[in-house]
């Protein structure tokens, strides 16, 4: 086991409102080393709060995250800079990610040597080599980030963060800026260097075609709680919970053409995470919902094997 | 092209104002009456561009060089603003990807949606009551709250469905869609859909719709017009493009999407190298850098959209038959 995750709770506090809101709701998943999670759910979910707490950007309000037995958190000060360098993230923007002002192999060689993995005399050879891993001449080490293709960048993103010679990527939406036909190059790339390095990745997006491409398991969240998790498989060739499903369904996909079956699995927007429904934050959506939806808060329950869903009426 | 289209588009070549540089070319199709055509291509590649030229909303500094648009007989870039704003709003409406910006933000909506109705010479005896049941039709819950509220107080999905309102109030006959769904997640980007494809049909309403999401034109559109670098490579219909796709751009775009039904989760098909710049191209196949097809003469002359196999296609070593 190299990631646990352990009832986590963030909780923020809007000062205007003076009301606060549970970005996490109680989220507890492990993740064994060189496999991959891929985290999916729509806007306000929590996947990228998820993502700062993993990295140890902020700290969880309760429960706790570990990294092979030692804690994540902003409370672990001074283990943090020891643990960034295991666990880095990759961020969707390439654009507003890389210092405008900064050569790209200027960029690489900082991380190198505020990490101190490199005598000086080798950091040149090591940027290099990093560059040429993600497959960017060395050559264009000195151009800045407005000099490359939008591909180039994430590939630089890339790059920066394997500097740090991490153990898990964090993999926050890393194709979704990306124009269509450069999204597979770069999603054939992270397979290839989680295979070559043996890295561990929590991959989030919004899009399932992508998810389902490159995850071993699956978690699906929706308002601060994970619905469902399992293999990749069984999450989506037997999906139970009834949001899954919806998402499943809502899925653009180009193989099937033709205008049949247009109705919308699902009614109604995602409520407010500050004014939450009671119970099943899913229920008012709900095709399935029962009375006791809205009074009792479902909990994971096992469908299969590791396949678990958050829904009583479904998993009995 | 036949008399009896609603929208044709005949050669149109949209330019820098300043320094002429070529952004689209030689752009031409049509639409009939009722019939909804999607719009593929990546950033650059001038699908905006058509759209807004269509409209006479070319930004500033760009302008179109040449060609025509001529919508229910009237050419639309020869048309003076008074006559094209009569159009605008009455006979084409548009929708626009982010509906915050498109929306403004200090006026309440109905105010914004009963502004639609004045500016126009209408017939609407009562145009409250329209703005109401325009509203309730796109499945606003209580239209008349909603019109007495700032955008700011919606949802992006929300939103979207009051522009989609404000699109329809005058019933156009054709309706152009830059993007709609994309800021949108993917449970309210499928509402949104199912709404447009719904009023579409009830209205017999023609449609043109962009996007770089090829899931999207698949399950939406009649006919899907291929763009790259500036001009069209291929065009065809729904079924056409996605089962037999005879451009290699387009052939390599559908095979770089992950499929929903492959168990072994391959490499994905990637398309080597990044779209050129449309003005840098010059006198070659703006794709052959990028396609294992091209040879000599790809790199030496242009190739004209011709009919092919199944499609029309402007490629020199079309796929040819899929067997």
């Amino acid at each position: 086991m190299t990631l646990k995750v352990d009832n986590v709770l963030k909780r923020y506090s809007i000062r205007k409102t003076k009301s606060q809101v549970n970005a996490l709701n109680g989220i507890s998943f492990e993740l064994s080393r060189g496999k991959t999670l891929g985290i999916v759910g729509e806007s306000g979910c929590g996947k990228s709060t998820l993502a700062r707490l993993i990295v140890g950007l902020e700290a969880p309000t309760e429960g706790a995250l570990h990294w092979e037995g030692q804690p994540i958190g902003a409370n672990a000060r001074n283990r943090l800079r020891n643990q960034h360098s295991r666990i880095q993230l990759v961020f969707q923007d390439p654009y507003s990610s890389l210092n405008p002002r900064q050569r790209i192999g200027e960029c690489l060689a900082e991380v190198i040597s505020t990490h101190k993995l490199r005598e000086r005399s080798a950091v040149d050879q090591r940027v290099a080599e990093l560059l040429t891993v993600v497959g960017i001449s060395p050559d264009l080490r000195h151009r800045y980030p407005h000099q490359l293709s939008g591909g180039q960048r994430q590939r630089v993103s890339i790059a920066r963060s394997l500097a740090a010679e991490p153990d898990l990527l964090v993999l926050d939406e890393p194709v979704s800026a990306l124009d269509v036909s450069v999204r597979a190059d770069v999603m054939n790339l992270l397979v290839d260097l989680r295979d070559q390095f043996g890295l561990t990745y929590i991959f989030i997006s919004h899009d399932l075609s992508m998810v389902r491409h490159i995850s071993d398991d699956i978690a699906v969240m929706y308002l601060g709680r994970i619905v469902e998790y399992g293999p990749w498989e069984s999450v989506l060739e037997s999906a139970a919970h009834p949001y899954t499903r919806a998402l499943i369904e809502s899925m653009p996909d180009h193989t099937r053409v033709g205008r049949a079956d247009f109705e919308s699995p699902l009614e109604g927007e995602v409520p407010d995470p500050a004014n939450l429904p009671s119970g099943c934050a899913f229920h008012l959506r709900c095709p399935l919902a029962i009375d006791s939806c809205s009074r009792e808060v479902p909990q994971l329950i096992q469908v299969r094997d590791t396949h678990f869903a958050a829904c009583p009426v479904v998993v009995k | 092209m036949t008399s009896s289209d609603l929208l044709t588009v005949e050669n149109l070549s949209v330019e820098t104002s300043q320094d002429h540089r070529n952004l689209t070319h030689g752009v031409s199709f049509s639409i009939a009456p009722g019939e909804a055509v999607g719009v593929v291509g990546e950033s650059g590649s001038g699908k905006t561009l058509t759209a807004l030229a269509v409209l006479g909303l070319l930004p500033r500094g760009v302008r179109a060089s040449s060609g025509a648009v001529n919508f229910a007989g009237v050419n639309l870039l020869n048309t003076d603003a008074e006559k094209l704003r009569e159009i605008r709003g009455k006979e084409i409406a548009m929708i626009y990807q982010d509906p915050m910006t498109a929306l403004n933000p200090v006026m309440k909506l109905g105010n914004q949606l009963l502004e639609v109705l004045h500016s126009h010479s209408h017939q609407i005896k009562d145009p409250v009551a329209h703005v109401k049941s325009a509203l309730a039709d796109v499945g606003i819950p209580d239209p008349e709250r909603a019109m007495a509220s700032y955008p700011h107080e919606f949802s992006g999905g929300m939103r979207q469905r009051v522009m989609i309102a404000m699109s329809l109030l005058l019933s156009p006959k054709l309706l152009i869609a830059d993007e709609p769904t994309t800021a949108l997640d993917v449970t309210i980007q499928r509402q949104i859909l199912s709404l447009v494809s719904k009023e579409r049909s009830r209205r017999s309403m023609s449609m043109l719709w962009i996007t770089h999401d090829l899931g999207v034109v698949a399950n939406l559109v009649d006919r899907v017009i291929v763009m790259y670098a500036g001009r069209i490579v291929e065009i065809g219909t729904v079924s056409e493009i996605f089962k037999n796709p005879q451009h290699p751009y387009t052939a390599g775009l559908l095979a770089s999407l992950p499929r929903t039904d492959d168990k072994v989760r391959d490499k994905l098909n990637s398309i080597p190298g990044v779209p050129p710049k449309p003005w840098l191209v010059g006198e070659s196949c703006a794709f052959a850098p990028r396609c294992s097809r091209a040879d000599q003469e790809c790199r030496q002359s242009i190739p004209p959209l011709l009919d092919q196999l199944h499609s029309k296609c402007a490629c020199f070593h079309p796929m040819g038959a899929n067997l």
